[in-house]
């Protein structure tokens, strides 16, 4: 146990921040021609991305040809707390860096890893991850989008919704009914489909706050026809990889949500003593106690990760792992409320953006009143916390499933 | 930063595990808080001083095992496992502390072998910080440089028993540290009937007790008084911080195992949501309090500069803690938890009395406060 990690550990942290520093893009670049969705690639991310891949810097712990560097799970950490630290995406497509292309890379053919995988590693093609429908969310294996195989093509029809980046995405990882008489988690496959096929329509989903740069979308599919060859990881086996491959990377995500809500927190530490300071000493000490509440929840939420994640590099199991995505993004939201209390009627705005560049890339942005809205994006998609919870109780502490 | 324990901590961690499975078994605290334990308590004692324990973070030329904070952590953790009814945070965490940072190599050596119990008496009248000292430090007449102490400390830990104690007393020029004996003339101790009588608690009353020139841990007026002080308390904190979610956690674990064994409506109560999801709260509280107690410890351990921030919102998050799995945990074994016959309460009583010892969670939040930068003037003070 110590504060510092070993003295080759920080000396692979100087040589990417020294790589960082002299490369990332501007600011101002950035402000220039902003990210528009998970799907939407600017031209100077696009470039940034390739510069990554090329340097061995786009996902640390891979070998280079993947545009790695074979590197510990301690550097990746590092990487990644400088990474954040330093306010740089790697890639606006989350989904297909951190899930779609490893699962192609470890269940796909050499040609889809060519054709799908590498163009995303090297910024140049975006993918959506079709899983939720309508009738199938927390409940993911109840989904009904169907592909049937006629002659060599697959034929799919259905609905697909909450996909994020859909509607700048060039294909569509595509979770599919393919045995519609197997038990549920046994009849689903994985169907790569470009975006572009006839028989896709996209309807964006503008979101309760910032509606003009929706990221959710509905996608239909009415008769879709692929190659056969579009099937990743054989047929009928979607359930097992949506529960191995996704795993990439998972020890580290923790990550980014904790700097993001640290920087949250040092915004609101900035912001309170000039509320704070006019209120009567009782009210003055409710409000600073709730801000002293958020605070010591932050804290908690950096050392529940580094300690679950020190857990993982030595082999056992970290359960803290299963509690960051339930913790960390119930503090996001208690952060943006608190700060909106804290400012009171001030905090009705919007349009102004006072803490603009405070945060990190991919976190809520905007007033806190929008950032508390936008906060249960977090608390609701990739299993609400709720599941969550039912995960815990049944995986971690062992209960019997109801 | 590194939250892995190195092999000979994980070696450490499992020794005492093993050695007070046998050596503290719930019939040992049972008989505690049945006031029928004999010589249990002090054999218990004898065995950890056997194991060298009273001197783990003890330099080897005092006699000690010469390891650290961490280690002395992890024996205060799993103590607190067990509900041990053991002078260990007293003698170990507060009065060992307090003599290693003044440099009294003599009776630190003293208290690695296991010779003599102690404590530390800070608060009065319930208040922790020591701006509320009022006991005084005379210097002695005879020009001996000795002095003289005259006040009452209040819910001193093992204030009752301790072979020796460390009292922070008010001279006209400052605070110092005194090393009282506990048999001392003029020294009377009132023992409180406590709710948890594993952690029992007295308060002293000091009526011109004479203090001998050698008994001086830190003269008044010394200007590293302050720090040490805070040192010292802070290290206490983290030790009942460490004990308190120890308790909880076994509190957790007793009520994961209730919610499996136990079966209503033909099946576990363990399978319905509403309990799931409080026992997935009630984790979630147990890993946020130990990961911010081992961080806290971490900062001790390195002589960090965070660590008073990290202490009390340690303090706090065991707060929170002790505050869910007291509740939870005997709401969920029903009536069999309400009962004397059950163990449950000898942790539910440890995890609660630990919230109430060297400052509640109130005042370590007020502390953070400070800290913070969100300076609390009005409530008083609170460093």
């Amino acid at each position: 146990m110590k504060l510092r990690f070993d003295d080759d550990v920080e000396a692979f942290r100087a040589e990417f921040v020294a790589f960082l520093e002299a490369n990332r893009p501007s600011l101002e670049e950035m402000a220039a021609e902003p990210s528009l969705s998970t799907g939407h690639m600017p031209g100077w991310l696009r470039r940034w991305t390739r510069t990554l891949f090329d340097h061995g810097w786009l996902v640390p712990g891979w070998p280079p040809e993947l545009g790695g560097r074979n590197a510990s799970s301690i550097e990746t950490l590092v990487y990644m707390e400088e990474l954040t630290r330093h306010r740089v995406p790697r890639h606006a497509n989350v989904q297909g860096l951190a899930i779609i292309a490893p699962s192609i890379i470890d269940y796909g053919t050499p040609e889809q890893v060519e054709q799908y995988a590498m163009p995303i590693l090297r910024g140049e093609l975006t993918a959506c991850l079709g899983m939720s429908e309508p009738g199938a969310g927390s409940d993911l294996a109840a989904l009904s989008c169907k592909a049937v195989l006629e002659g060599d093509e697959w034929v799919i029809s259905g609905q697909k919704v909450w996909t994020s980046g859909a509607n700048y995405a060039d294909f569509c990882f595509l979770f599919c009914r393919t045995d519609p008489t197997a038990t549920k988690h046994k009849g689903i496959s994985i169907v790569l489909v470009p975006m572009d096929a006839p028989g896709i329509t996209v309807r964006p989903l503008p979101e309760i706050v910032h509606p003009d740069e929706p990221d959710l979308n509905e996608v239909f599919l009415d008769e879709v026809r692929v190659p056969a060859g579009n099937l990743v990881g054989g047929l009928n086996n979607g359930w097992a990889m949506a529960n191995g491959s996704l795993a990439h990377e998972r020890g580290m995500v923790w990550v980014t949500a904790v700097m993001g809500l640290e920087a949250a927190v040092a915004w609101l530490l900035e912001l309170a003593p000039s509320y704070v300071a006019p209120m009567g000493p009782v009210e003055r000490a409710l409000a600073v106690d709730e801000i002293v509440g958020i605070a010591i929840d932050t804290e908690a939420a950096r050392c529940l990760g580094y300690r679950g994640f020190a857990k993982l590099a030595r082999g056992g199991t970290a359960p803290e792992q299963a509690l960051m995505k339930l913790y960390a993004s119930d503090c996001r939201q208690q952060v943006a409320r608190i700060a909106a209390e804290v400012q009171g009627a001030d905090a009705l705005g919007i349009g102004v953006i006072p803490n603009d560049g405070q945060l990190a890339v991919d976190e809520p942005r905007g007033t806190w009143l929008e950032q508390y809205f936008q906060s249960f994006a977090n608390t609701i998609s990739a299993g609400t916390s709720e599941i969550q919870r039912n995960i815990i109780a049944e995986r971690v502490l062992g209960l019997p499933r109801g | 930063m590194d939250f892995e324990f190195t092999d000979d901590q994980l070696a450490l961690l499992d020794g005492a595990r093993s050695v007070l499975a046998s050596a503290c078994p719930p019939a040992l605290v049972r008989s505690v808080h049945d006031g029928q334990s004999g010589d249990g308590p002090a054999g218990l004692w004898s065995t950890l001083c056997e194991l060298d324990w009273p001197g783990i973070a003890v330099a080897e030329s005092s006699g000690g095992l010469g390891l650290g904070f961490v280690e002395a952590g992890i024996v205060t953790e799993e103590l607190g496992r067990v509900a041990a009814p053991v002078p260990w945070i007293s003698t170990v965490m507060q009065y060992g502390s307090v003599l290693r940072l003044s440099g009294d190599a003599a009776r630190l050596a003293a208290v690695a072998s296991g010779s003599v119990t102690g404590t530390f008496a800070v608060a009065e009248g319930g208040r922790w910080e020591p701006a509320a000292v009022r006991t005084t430090a005379v210097p002695a007449a005879d020009g001996s440089g000795g002095w003289v102490l005259s006040g009452t400390k209040s819910h001193v830990l093992d204030g009752a028993t301790a072979g020796e104690i460390a009292v922070v007393a008010r001279a006209e020029v400052g605070l110092g540290v005194f090393a009282v004996p506990g048999g001392a003339a003029g020294l009377s101790a009132t023992p409180i009937d406590v709710i948890d009588p594993t952690q029992p608690v007295a308060n002293l009353r000091f009526d011109d007790v004479a203090v001998g020139a050698d008994g001086v841990l830190v003269a008044p007026g010394d200007p590293g008084v302050d720090d040490l002080l805070a040192r010292a308390l802070d290290e206490s904190t983290v030790a009942v911080t460490l004990s308190t979610v120890a308790a909880c956690r076994t509190i957790f674990e007793m009520t994961v195992q209730y919610a499996k064994d136990r079966e209503q409506f033909g099946r576990p109560i363990g399978s319905f949501q509403a309990v799931k999801h409080r026992l997935a709260d009630c984790f979630l509280a147990v890993e946020r309090a130990s990961a911010l107690a081992w961080f806290a410890a971490l900062t001790i351990a390195e002589d960090d500069p965070r660590r008073s921030l990290a202490t009390s919102m340690a303090k706090s998050a065991a707060g929170d803690c002790q505050r869910l799995l007291s509740k939870d945990g005997l709401q969920l074994h029903g009536g069999v938890g309400f009962t004397w016959e059950h163990d449950l309460h000898f942790w539910l009583k440890r995890a609660v009395a630990g919230e109430l010892l060297f400052g509640t969670s109130t005042w370590h939040r007020a502390r953070v406060a400070e800290l913070l930068g969100l300076h609390m003037d009005w409530i008083g003070s609170a460093s």
